[in-house]
């Protein structure tokens, strides 16, 4: 599909209060991918990931009135929502810690791209930029914490690091991830 | 602790990869609420956490979009969109700067409704007790005028008293001789007594009916004392008629009689113009 203008944020949300389609048409093509994104990474299951994004946009559709501009921008609001479904699902799933972070560290966006019918990510480039300058570890303490809502204690274990560092390192990739960004 | 100790404290990258103990996170948004520089600081690392999340970002199928819209269009349900408790959709505390700025027009157009209702209701009452006042004063204006006109009533009415009690006690005096005097010829309807005490020789005239003289004129009243009359002194008409009037005072005479004479009196008595006359009984 192909949209003449781009919106602003403000006219999504009145658009979405509006229930009108086009502007939900919009929104998912313009922001399906950084969801799908994150699901993916959450539940390193591609099949389950498309039904999950599904769930997300319905709950999206179906909650707009509970979102407040006064608390946050909507994109913050709409990676919430996927983020803790998914999140929720790999809990629900009760599976070892183990499992629910094999293969985090092979990263399934380079492994898969090319391989799959999932289309590549836009922004390839830009993230291999990124790639380059974290380590692996920091992309790993970054990835536990964010996409699989692991604890500090949960990290320690499966990173095999003492509990006392874990902050300190946190800190050190979260800054430098920020510093690789305002570049 | 100040805005800048916090932002290079690191509990915001601890917040931001979602690790951040309870307590640190309810310390970091009262932070955020009290200092926009935290808020726009925890902003900036969210958009730089939100960049690296979109740019691992994954076109999904184009199926899920065509599924997805199928939905939404055939199940009414969703359409209302029902309202569905779910604890995804809360948002996190994000408070910008933008929104503190909101945040203070909301109160402060809270606050000004607030004090521009409050001052309606005293306006209200304000002007409900200023013209109950009015009325009041007004009351209060007119019960003083008619005090004022009880009081000099009354004033009227105890002078009144006292002059009858007075006249009650002369004509009840038992040493007060009662000298009727009635019309004479020319003046039959006339009619006026005296009471005399020929002790006290006090002399009052009682006035019972006698037309009202022109304004030049007076009655005078004459004591005829061994066939001479004697002037007992002019009187008063009107109001003052109904009254007892003290005289002059004798301590002799055979007969009384009245005659109409200029003002302030006469030294004889115009006989032609003697209304009444009455002798002295026993």
């Amino acid at each position: 599909m192909e949209y003449a203008a781009t919106y602003t944020e403000a006219e999504l949300v009145q658009g979405l209060k509006d229930r009108d389609q086009k502007i939900f048409s919009y929104l998912y093509d313009h922001y399906s991918p950084a969801l799908y994104g994150v699901i993916v990474k959450v539940l390193n299951d591609d099949s389950a990931a498309g039904d999950v994004l599904q769930d997300v946009f319905l709950k999206i559709w179906r909650h707009l009135d509970r979102y407040d501009e006064s608390k946050g921008r909507l994109f913050t609001w709409m990676l919430n929502i996927a983020r803790n479904t998914a999140i929720d699902i790999l809990r629900s799933k009760s599976h070892k810690l183990e499992q629910k972070i094999q293969n985090l560290t092979d990263d399934v966006h380079l492994v898969n791209n090319g391989l799959s019918t999932v289309q590549p990510s836009t922004d390839y480039l830009g993230f291999s930029r990124i790639l380059e300058k974290l380590t692996k570890e920091q992309r790993t303490l970054i990835d536990l914490a964010y996409y699989k809502g692991c604890t500090q204690e949960e990290i320690s274990r499966v990173m095999e690091i003492p509990l006392g560092t874990v902050k300190t390192r946190m800190r050190n990739a979260i800054t430098q991830l920020r510093n690789i960004l305002n570049k | 602790m100040d805005p800048q100790h916090f932002i290079s404290s690191g509990i915001i990258e601890l917040y931001m990869a979602g690790i951040a103990s309870e307590e640190e996170v309810r310390e970091l948004e009262a932070a955020m609420a009290q200092f926009p520089a935290v808020a726009a600081e925890v902003e900036a690392y969210r958009r730089n956490m939100e960049e690296y999340i979109r740019l691992q970002g994954r076109t999904p199928e184009a199926d899920i979009k065509t599924s997805l819209f199928n939905k939404i269009n055939n199940e009414p349900n969703l359409q209302e969109g029902e309202p569905v408790p779910d604890q995804h959709l809360q948002q996190p505390k994000v408070v910008s700067m933008q929104e503190t700025k909101s945040l203070s027009w909301k109160w402060l157009a809270t606050a000004a409704a607030v004090l521009l209702v409050g001052s309606l209701v005293l306006n209200y009452v304000f002007f409900n007790r200023y013209k109950e006042f009015r009325e009041y004063k007004d009351k209060y204006q007119s019960l003083l005028v008619s005090q004022n006109s009880i009081l000099s009533k009354s004033n009227l009415y105890k002078t009144r008293l006292e002059q009858m009690q007075e006249s009650m006690e002369i004509i009840q005096d038992p040493k007060v001789l009662k000298v009727p005097m009635p019309g004479t010829k020319a003046f039959p309807e006339a009619l006026a007594t005296v009471f005399w005490n020929p002790q006290s020789q006090e002399v009052y005239l009682k006035v019972n009916k006698l037309p009202e003289p022109t304004t030049d004129k007076q009655y005078q009243l004459w004591a005829i004392v061994d066939g001479k009359p004697v002037d007992m002194g002019v009187f008063e008409m009107g109001d003052t008629a109904s009254l007892l009037q003290k005289m002059k005072v004798t301590g002799k005479a055979q007969m009384f009689a009245v005659t109409l004479e200029k003002k302030g009196g006469a030294l004889q008595p115009t006989m032609e113009q003697m209304y009444v006359a009455g002798k002295i009984p026993g």
